[in-house]
């Protein structure tokens, strides 16, 4: 410390003991969560990091926004030329399934090959925990393309008084957070379960797309050649997401995929059931898993 | 407080871990105090699975263990805000920058965000990366990674902190640095440390107090004072006919052991003068006489036999 003529003070404490107030426990998960969820989008990190993740959003809003554009700028044009809520789901999987493969695998991977895991374990979270927090910001970084661009274009439809549903469903919002949240969930936690048997980004990347798109010819294939059950359409998650979307939004698609003649009951049990799976593999995974080196 | 009233820091009784039919620890035993203690023992002796288990990240299958007045098993949430550990490997995110990387660890030890950009900053000054601290870990050496990992498990102010082999692939001038740096942080800022190493050198120099395992056992613990002291006696070196010197001390009624050129005397009423008249006698050179004491490598090998 030095005193200088007029009064002013240089302090120069460097390191010493903390006195301050401390966060709860419970605070290390959200600080995990934020973490991970800007590491995924990019947030902080170098350009090549932010490019993908920008892509897919570009390309998971760009309906919407055409959408909303078309409803602004044509006043005249009748709503069932505009996308309803229902198809979105539909015209956008591509975009969902290459976020999904790349969001999960982001989020768990570096930490079990950078040895991070390690450190956070060694401090005030458990593996539950961890996965919990890990969890929570895949879902929510998910919801960002399952439900972003609906709550966008009900914003938008409801600003300018025209566009589908536009001030006629009180229960809508609720519809898009349902949708959008069934979505971001199975696929959270389907692309987490994958994620969690490698430590290569890039592998579980790959693995993820081909959980997502190889048993929708498989499973077809069983079905009209060897005669399997129908429910089995259940693991053609494109599809069933897509019909889902449908389904809570009281639609019916233009081309009805297979899954479309299952019942309701049994597409909510499917996806319900394959949460539970994605979850239950993934916490197994980490339960068994020699965090400490 | 006298110090037997102190609470240990770490305490483990009967600590047994077994990977398959691996037994990691056979039964562990040692109260660990407070200030720095090293501990020593040869790669694969079961320090780091001790570490791990103080630090509830392994379920131990057998004894009792308290670390802080916590059991690991049962509170290792709470008990883990306080400690702060350095892992042995040096991978790190490779991307993120130094700074980021200990404000982020801080934060997940409880820190507010304030403070802990702050203590990040104060930490990586403190361990000499005050410059650097901006610089990504993946460019840094393996001696700035293993200072990295200092900054990260001081950073927010731990009670304990559990550094395991922190000198692992520096050179000895970056070696030497660690250690003083090791030391001013347990002396100045009042933090218990536990360094798991297997040099003896290390753990001697820096450390209060040590504990030996082998095989998964505890083969010898307690202060260095108390390894230093060792039985009373004298130890005497001469440069020939050491055991001529012998036999005409064994022949006046002292204990001896001859070891090459090395005498070792048990305590008695006048050895000194014993030791004089003998060597003026045989007319022989006397390269040392002192007292008998040990060292650490005493202790370690006499462990091992």
């Amino acid at each position: 410390m030095s005193a200088e003529p007029g009064g002013a003070r240089l302090f120069d404490l460097g390191y010493r003991s903390y006195e301050g107030a401390r966060e709860r426990p419970a605070r290390a998960m959200a600080t995990l969560a934020v973490f991970t969820a800007r590491r995924v989008l990019g947030l902080g990190r170098g350009g090549r990091h932010k490019v993908l993740p920008a892509i897919t959003l570009a390309i998971a809003y760009l309906p919407a926004l055409v959408s909303v554009a078309f409803a602004v700028i044509l006043e005249d044009l009748p709503v069932d030329d505009l996308i309803s809520y229902g198809d979105y789901a539909f015209i956008t999987g591509s975009a969902l399934a290459l976020f999904t493969a790349l969001i999960a695998p982001e989020a768990l991977c570096p930490d079990r090959r950078s040895g991070m895991l390690g450190l956070y374990l060694a401090g005030p979270l458990d593996r539950n925990r961890y996965l919990a927090a890990k969890g929570v910001a895949v879902f929510a970084v998910m919801l960002l393309i399952t439900a972003g661009p609906l709550l966008f274009m009900f914003v938008a439809f409801t600003v300018a008084g025209h566009g589908p549903s536009a001030g006629e469903s009180p229960g809508l919002l609720l519809r898009i957070l349902a949708s959008g949240g069934a979505t971001a969930l199975l696929y959270a936690s389907l692309s987490m379960a994958v994620a969690s048997f490698t430590t290569r980004r890039a592998a579980a990347a790959v693995a993820t797309v081909l959980l997502l798109f190889v048993p929708v010819s498989v499973v077809r294939s069983a079905i009209e050649s060897a005669g399997a059950p129908n429910a089995l359409d259940l693991l053609s998650f494109p599809f069933v997401v897509a019909d889902l979307s449908y389904r809570i939004f009281g639609e019916t698609p233009d081309d009805a995929s297979p899954v479309r003649e299952l019942s309701t009951g049994l597409v909510a049990g499917g996806v319900a059931a394959a949460i539970a799976a994605g979850i239950l593999v993934c916490w197994l995974r980490y339960r068994r898993l020699e965090a400490f080196r | 407080m006298p110090e037997s009233l102190i609470p240990p820091v770490i305490s483990a009784r009967g600590v047994v871990k077994r990977y398959g039919r691996t037994v990691a620890l056979a039964g562990l035993d040692a109260d660990i105090g407070p200030g720095i203690t090293g501990l020593l023992g040869s790669n694969g002796a079961g320090k780091t699975t001790f570490i791990s288990l103080a630090l509830g990240i392994r379920s131990r299958d057998g004894g009792t263990l308290e670390v802080l007045g916590h059991d690991p098993a049962v509170s290792g949430i709470q008990m883990r805000a306080r400690i702060g550990y350095a892992p042995e490997h040096h991978d790190l995110p490779s991307e993120l920058a130094a700074t980021d990387l200990v404000r982020h660890l801080a934060e997940m030890h409880l820190l507010p965000h304030r403070a802990a950009v702050q203590r990040a900053n104060d930490a990586l000054w403190l361990v000499g990366l005050g410059e650097e601290r901006f610089r990504p870990v993946g460019a840094m050496s393996t001696g700035q990674r293993q200072r990295v990992k200092l900054a990260s498990a001081i950073a927010h102010d731990p009670e304990l902190v559990l550094l395991d082999e922190p000198t692992d692939g520096l050179d000895p001038v970056q070696r030497t640095e660690m250690l003083d740096l090791i030391r001013r942080i347990g002396t100045e800022f009042g933090m218990h440390i536990v360094v798991s190493s297997h040099h003896l050198e290390e753990v001697e120099r820096i450390c209060d107090a040590v504990v030996i395992v082998e095989g998964g056992e505890v083969v010898h613990a307690g202060t260095l004072a108390d390894v230093r002291r060792g039985p009373e006696g004298l130890v005497v070196e001469v440069d020939d006919r050491a055991d001529e010197l012998a036999e005409i001390l064994t022949e006046r009624g002292y204990e001896v052991t001859v070891d090459g050129a090395t005498l070792r005397l048990g305590a008695a009423e006048g050895i000194h003068d014993a030791v004089r008249d003998a060597v003026a006698d045989l007319g022989i050179g006397l390269r040392r006489l002192g007292p008998r004491g040990r060292t650490l490598e005493d202790v370690y090998l006499g462990a091992g036999k």
